[in-house]
């Protein structure tokens, strides 16, 4: 299988390395998008942007920006999986996406973990708000009262659910009066609840109504949420994002300095308005490919198996984190970054290698700082 | 290389040196003036100037991912003016770790402490300090919250298994101490409890907070880590709890014991708004209690964030938020908040905040057992440094600031009484040869013959924070990073931990412990030696003998 390819044809690495180097060269405004990868190679993406006075982005920076926005216009009290686990009694789960967003959840959360040697088992009852038409299987052993709802009616749903915990009359819901009491009073009454949902499917207004229900549910008792991130890293590239800018992705370089701005940073957006006159496409977790229409240069670093909606320009095979090499990334159990071993001896490079390799080549850019 | 700094007031209190004379250094470390006539490859005149060792911060959160959650919480606040130059990438991203050690290496600092590492989450902390450029830096693990010491109180298990736990969190989090944060109390806000104070008891534990501090004292104490534990008391901010302090420092009884950013316990309630200063009462306790050190934290007015893993304060502060904004987490063990604060010079809490802090400084009579701190960010960010030097050495300056305050909240403390004004060899006690001493780092914080070559060279200025706020010169491992207020390149420095003998058995226990517990590897959380993706990325630190 080829390593690389320049218009589609098999190519040497060095070939397409060289490739690339010179369309970036090119370049005015190069975003780097996808970002499905580890640390490393999120890492080294940000570096290469900020010497090329590019952009970055990630293919799920809109869920993640939900959340982080929720938090930056108000307020917001989370956990970790660990907690949610061992401590949640009341569990509320929002959405029909959770699955998809932590296939382990039902392992993590739903069959209660084995009661500490010196405690007493944990009494933990679930209620799933919006399971949506396909409801998963449950394991046997959870108790689960599921309530159905349209998602688009959950942001009245939810600031009707607020009001009954707070005790103040409600407008009627596509959810019973009765039962939005019942899941009120089963609220109240945790002794450590906790919130579970995935910004993937849920609009602001519902993020917002969740925050503020989390938070007044804590002026009796111990209320928490446990926002579930989207796949390919996001959580684990924007912390490195983070740290690295000071902002999250969705940020560009071109005056020399990070400025932070979801729209005008948002990598579709730059392509497809022409903004953009080159990009970098990274999806090492799976062989995800863009669905632009524009016509620019795309230097693409995936598996070997992408299929692209058109040829990129340059393509080099990498591999994947924590398969094919070792790999620092979010794990969604833990709630932490992680080493994960590689379990293969596939010989791809990584994302982190290919873009050392690119930068070497640019004139005027060479090694970068990380 | 031999290098010769010529003709500077050479300031080293650890060797009594507070005279005009040179400083030579060869591959990184001081050596003595060559005798015979030998020559400098590399001189530099620095004749006016003032030399000192690289000033150390014991504590400061610059990275982890409480840190990371301020960041990204507060993007306004951070926004960046100025690009970037090819030999300091980054260092124009305001709050990044980049320009964190840009700024700390400009104003002198070789090495710094982040205080505050949840061990599940030491991972992306020594992420985040690798890059930082310049600088070496260390961590201190929180414990004190986590349900397996708390079980092993509860069981009444022996202090050996404590010490061995400790050795474990220590070596696997690679860090160089460990600290303790308002200890149970995140523990106890899981249990729905609000107000946790010195002798409260952990709910479903039976353990008290007094059990918990003195339980890690004696491990660590025990376990020979130069650092003595690392305390941050009960009751944080809250009107009275300087009592909590003087309770604190009493159950010292006899062994180390370091309280962090005490200027947050200096509050008594007398005054009309039952708020003043207790740091009058709170200096002649430290300074009546020999094996107790404190570092300040200093106020400083301005907008800043407040970054703790007292989650529990957090909680109760969120709604004094300023912007009103806030992230609160329930951690595995401790958990944190992030709670936005504008420090305002009207504001008359605020005010005697600030003064508190001044007056700490100012009553405890040892340089070497007050060590200069804003808690950065949470009484001010770092950069403030250079200002506090200066109120610190000129009773005048102190006196045109107090000037422009609240007087009722002035009257609340005894700032306007002290004349004390700070030498340049107590500053570099201060923030230089004591650090080193009470975080056990023998080659630092000194220039005697053998000490790393980590020397800042300040021109010397009337305006003190001028002076101080971009060093002249600046070597890091005889390496020149900074010349005249600008870094010249970037190198890359090493995490310094310790890692104390322990017995094995501790391991295989936590093994069955994370497998019922958790249902996860033991060794999920750990810091890998190949995870950081640079040259020696950790240096080892000797336990005491």
């Amino acid at each position: 299988m080829a390593v690389a390819a320049i218009d589609g044809r098999p190519a040497s690495l060095e070939a397409a390395v060289a490739a690339a180097a010179r369309l970036l060269g090119a370049s005015r405004l190069p975003v780097i998008a996808g970002l499905g990868t580890d640390i490393a190679g999120a890492r080294a993406a940000i570096a290469l942007a900020e010497r090329l006075g590019g952009a970055v982005d990630h293919m799920n920076s809109a869920a993640l920006l939900r959340d982080l926005d929720v938090a930056r216009a108000g307020g917001m009290m989370v956990t970790t999986p660990n907690e949610a686990r061992l401590r949640g009694d009341r569990l509320l789960l929002i959405g029909s996406a959770l699955l998809t967003a932590w296939p382990e959840l039902p392992a993590r959360l739903l069959t209660p973990p084995a009661p500490h040697p010196d405690g007493a088992p944990l009494d933990r009852r679930i209620a799933w708000l919006s399971p949506g038409p396909a409801a998963p299987r449950f394991p046997a052993a959870a108790d689960i009262e599921e309530i159905g709802c349209d998602a688009g009616d959950l942001p009245g749903v939810l600031a009707a659910l607020r009001a009954r915990v707070a005790g103040r009359s409600a407008r009627r819901t596509s959810v019973a009066d009765k039962m939005l009491d019942m899941l009120a009073d089963e609220l109240r009454g945790a002794s450590f609840g906790v919130a579970v949902w995935s910004a993937a499917e849920l609009d602001p207004l519902t993020l917002e109504m969740l925050a503020g229900l989390v938070n007044d549910l804590n002026a009796e008792t111990r209320f928490t949420g446990l926002p579930l991130a989207p796949p390919d890293n996001a959580w684990g590239v924007l912390q490195a994002c983070g740290w690295m800018t000071g902002f999250p992705m969705r940020t560009g370089f071109g005056r020399g300095y990070p400025e932070h701005d979801p729209w005008r940073f948002d990598a579709t957006r730059l392509i497809e308005s022409g903004e953009a006159d080159g990009a970098i496409w990274i999806s090492a977790y799976r062989p995800a490919a863009p669905q632009w229409k524009a016509s620019t240069p795309v230097i693409a670093l995936t598996g070997p198996q992408a299929r692209f909606g058109r040829t990129p320009d340059v393509h080099i095979a990498v591999g994947c984190p924590g398969i094919d090499h070792d790999a620092i990334e979010y794990l969604p159990t833990t709630g932490t970054l992680a080493m994960v071993a590689g379990k293969t001896d596939v010989q791809t490079i990584s994302v982190a290698r290919a873009l050392a390799l690119i930068a070497a080549a640019i004139p005027g850019i060479g090694a970068l700082a990380c | 290389m031999l290098t010769c700094l010529k003709g500077g007031r050479v300031i080293d209190p650890a060797h009594d040196r507070n005279a005009t004379g040179d400083v030579w250094f060869r591959d990184g470390r001081i050596v003595e003036a060559p005798t015979g006539g030998s020559s400098a490859d590399e001189t530099y005149d620095v004749a006016g100037m003032i030399v000192m060792a690289g000033a150390i911060d014991i504590h400061s959160h610059i990275a982890g991912s409480t840190e990371n959650a301020g960041r990204l919480l507060l993007p306004e606040q951070h926004r960046a003016s100025s690009a970037s130059p090819a030999n300091a990438v980054l260092s124009g991203a305001r709050s990044s770790t980049f320009e964190t050690g840009c700024r700390y290496a400009i104003m002198g600092f070789t090495t710094v402490v982040e205080p505050a590492v949840a061990p599940h989450q030491a991972l992306q902390a020594h992420l985040e300090l690798a890059d930082v450029p310049i600088i070496d830096k260390a961590t201190l693990a929180i414990l004190g919250d986590d349900d397996f010491l708390l079980g092993l109180m509860r069981s009444k298990e022996s202090a050996a298994a404590v010490r061995d736990y400790v050795a474990f969190t220590l070596d696997a989090t690679r860090s160089l101490g460990i600290k303790v944060v308002n200890a149970g109390g995140a523990a106890a806000f899981k249990a729905n409890v609000r107000r946790f104070s010195l002798d409260d008891v952990v709910p479903s534990y039976g353990v008290s907070s007094r059990a918990i501090v003195k339980a890690l004292q004696h491990a660590v104490n025990e376990l020979r880590v130069p650092h003595p534990l690392h305390v941050h008391c009960n009751n944080l901010g809250l009107a009275g709890n300087a009592d909590t302090a003087l309770a604190t420092i009493a159950a010292s009884e006899g062994l180390p014991l370091h309280l962090a950013h005490l200027q947050f316990y200096g509050y008594g309630r007398e005054g009309e708004r039952s708020f003043s200063s207790a740091a009058a009462r709170l200096a002649e306790a430290v300074n009546a209690t020999p094996e107790v050190t404190i570092d300040v934290g200093q106020v400083m007015f301005g907008q800043t964030v407040t970054i703790s893993s007292d989650v529990l304060r957090q909680f109760n502060a969120r709604n004094q938020a300023r912007p009103k904004k806030w992230l609160i987490f329930d951690g595995d063990a401790n958990g944190g908040g992030v709670v936005p604060y504008d420090y305002r010079r009207t504001d008359f809490y605020n005010a005697v905040q600030w003064a508190v802090g001044l007056e700490l400084f100012l009553l405890i009579e040892d340089p070497a057992r007050v060590f200069f701190t804003t808690d950065h960010p949470n009484g001010a960010p770092f950069t403030t440094y250079p200002d506090i030097l200066a109120l610190l050495m000129d009773r005048d300056l102190r006196a045109q600031w107090i000037a422009t305050l609240p007087p009722a909240a002035i009257a609340v403390t005894t700032l306007p009484s002290i004349r004390r004004e700070y030498t340049f060899a107590e500053i570099a006690t201060m923030t230089r040869r004591a650090p080193a001493r009470l975080l056990g780092l023998a080659d630092r914080g000194h220039l005697g013959a053998g000490a790393i070559a980590d020397i800042a060279v300040y021109s010397e200025h009337r305006d003190r924070a001028k002076m101080f706020a971009a060093a002249a010169l600046v070597f890091k491992h005889g390496d020149l990073v900074v010349r005249n207020g600008e870094v010249t390149h970037y190198r890359w420095g090493r995490a310094l931990a310790v890692r104390p003998d322990r017995d094995r058995a501790i391991d295989t226990r936590l093994k069955h412990y994370y497998d019922a517990r958790y249902g996860l590897p033991h060794d999920i959380f750990s810091v890998p030696e190949g995870a950081i993706a640079r040259d020696e990325p950790f240096e080892l630190v000797p336990c005491a003998s």
